[in-house]
């Protein structure tokens, strides 16, 4: 929304429930069908008919999709729908990847009702358990024995046969089984132009995350990585958004790296999550465009086919934590935040969720209950501020 | 009516400025904002205010049954709170009026931003609050200035994560339409502090 009111675009903000002003701003403000492409897109299509639209941006995994459609139906830029699609499955991207000759753990797919046991013994160890269509790591465990693969391939069930879930069909009956890969993980944040990968930040993730929960906690930039070993990650992600046919807009790879070279573990047709891109500035002030341009700001021009700045990340380290659940329970207050928030390099401390909520740790939960900010010289200050401010935070949980 | 029967509701906004609810109507003539003590002269109420000791009071805006009071000193809001709720009551159990309308040719020309806060007030009353009130939240109209309205979410609406929609797409959209004179619209809601959003915020 801030970007949009910076570059002065004006937005039509669709979400699939009606928002309670969409009679009063109809064209501010407009219903779609997200869970069915097609229909979004002719839905846009006639919106498009009395107001021209320049261009269509997804803000996730699933809206991907349909931006893909609309785009498509409207003849202005974006993914084709078939690669945005193979994008969102985490199997069919695998298939694709594979077939492309992408480097990419061994996988096989099966069913929620299949016996675990038989599954069990014949997974390669240590491996790991992922449910199709989540995001953020959710259902995402790790197995090293036949035991724990029960264990793990149970637990993914009863979260695939949430309510939430459930409704989503086919692929939540489907449990991916892929081997574990060792190494440190890296994510990549881009840019598609006409099928060229423009890297726009490569994040460290100096945690280990070896499971057998996933969930993310420090992404540093720039990356301490080698430059060669930078760019063996830049041109395999590249390879992976060429081998699923994905064109424009951004994308998110995460990568990890050891003594075979860089695997690309997953890569999404959408940006960093929600406030994550706080972490990342672009331009610089003699560009012409200022000197502290948004990611959103990059989507927005790429999609209406505005003039982009040089997108050089800003020289500064930057770094985001996203605050881990510290354990199950409702939260009831979140105490040291102005302590926290003073420690040098911080730049912000959003507390995100809120006085009543329950927190559900990984593997069943997917909401980060806060987020850190911070910018320095260097990324281990960075890295070392995030840490520090983290550890004043007291969180009071029932 | 007895001065027991009034109940004020504090809600602090930040460290300088405070909201007070009044369960009686204190000024029903728009909005009457004071930003002295020599302004505030022949209305009881907001006389009261400038005078608490240790406040440093730079503001008291009056409208309706709402007073908001704007502070300079440090002292906290359940201190300098206690003061104004004794201020309203014994201005609403004096003998004249708490807040003296305001007279042609009196103390200068209606600024601007009163005018604006009684049409912004209007609009919020007559359709924002109705639509929102449809996903159990509420805006509230804290103030303008320099034609530029402040505004808190409560309910559904602190802490939703649609909150940039509705304030960008709905209300700033609503005021473009109404009331074009307004330039801009902040929000100055917490909304870590939201206890039942309506949505709920981005996952990372």
């Amino acid at each position: 929304m801030e970007a949009a009111c910076r570059l002065g675009v004006e937005l039509t903000v669709a979400s699939e429930r009606p928002s309670t002003f969409q009679d009063a701003n109809p064209i501010g403000l407009m219903t779609i069908d997200l869970a069915d492409p097609e229909r979004a897109a002719a839905q846009a299509r006639a919106f498009a008919s009395r107001h021209p639209v320049a261009g269509v941006v997804g803000v996730d995994d699933e809206t991907a999709v349909v931006a893909a459609a609309i785009a498509a139906g409207l003849g202005v830029r974006g993914n084709p729908v078939a690669a945005a699609r193979a994008a969102r499955d985490k199997h069919e991207q695998r298939t694709r990847l594979a077939a492309a000759g992408v480097p990419v753990p061994r996988f096989a797919l099966q069913r929620v009702d299949d016996d675990p046991r038989l599954v069990a013994a014949r997974a390669p160890y240590p491996c790991v358990l992922k449910p199709l269509r989540l995001a953020a790591s959710r259902g995402v465990i790790r197995a090293d024995t036949a035991v724990e693969f029960v264990t793990a391939f149970e637990r993914l069930r009863r979260i695939l046969a949430g309510s939430d879930v459930a409704s989503c069909g086919d692929p939540a009956r489907l449990i991916l089984v892929e081997e574990f890969v060792p190494g440190r993980e890296y994510a990549l944040e881009g840019l598609l132009v006409d099928g060229e990968l423009r890297v726009l930040a490569l994040f460290d993730k100096p945690d280990p995350l070896d499971g057998p929960y996933f969930e993310e906690t420090i992404y540093l930039t720039p990356s301490r990585l080698a430059a060669d070993a930078q760019r063996a990650l830049a041109d395999c992600a590249a390879r992976a958004a060429r081998a699923l046919g994905l064109r424009e807009g951004p994308v998110h790879a995460e990568l990890r790296v050891n003594a075979h070279g860089p695997w690309l573990i997953e890569l999404a047709a959408r940006p960093i999550g929600g406030r994550c891109s706080a972490a990342l500035r672009f331009g610089n002030r003699g560009s012409g465009f200022g000197a502290d341009v948004s990611l959103e700001e990059l989507i927005i021009r790429h999609a209406v086919g505005m003039p982009l700045p040089a997108l050089q990340r800003e020289p500064c380290a930057s770094g985001v934590m996203m605050i881990p659940v510290p354990r199950a329970g409702v939260l009831r207050e979140v105490r040291g935040v102005e302590e926290a928030r003073r420690v040098p390099l911080v730049e912000d401390l959003a507390i995100t969720a809120y006085p009543g909520q329950d927190l559900v740790p990984w593997p069943e939960g997917s909401r980060y209950p806060g987020f850190i900010f911070a910018r320095g010289e260097t990324p281990e200050a960075v890295d070392a501020a995030l840490r520090a401010a983290h550890g004043r935070l007291e969180f009071v949980i029932e | 009516m007895s001065v027991a029967d009034i109940r004020i509701t504090a809600e602090p906004i930040d460290n300088e400025r405070c909201k007070f609810v009044v369960s009686e109507p204190l000024y029903a003539g728009g909005v009457r904002r004071f930003a002295s003590r020599e302004e505030a002269s022949g209305s009881p109420l907001a006389e009261a205010i400038f005078a608490i000791p240790g406040a440093d009071v730079a503001e008291v805006i009056v409208s309706g049954n709402l007073v908001t009071v704007v502070k300079r000193s440090t002292a906290p809001w359940p201190t300098v709170g206690k003061a104004v709720g004794q201020a309203v009551r014994a201005a609403l159990a004096g003998d004249r009026p708490a807040v003296a309308s305001q007279t042609p040719g009196s103390a200068g020309p209606r600024s601007d931003d009163d005018a604006l806060y009684e049409r912004v007030a209007d609009l919020f009353e007559s359709q924002v609050n109705p639509m929102v009130a449809r996903h159990g939240g509420r805006v509230e109209l804290i103030d303008v200035q320099d034609a530029v309205v402040m505004v808190r979410m409560a309910g559904g609406c602190q802490g939703c994560g649609m909150a940039d929609v509705t304030l960008r797409q709905g209300i700033e959209a609503m005021l473009q339409q109404h009331v074009p004179d307004v330039k801009g619209v902040v929000d100055i809601t917490d909304h870590t502090a939201g206890s039942n959003p309506y949505f709920s915020g981005a996952k990372k």
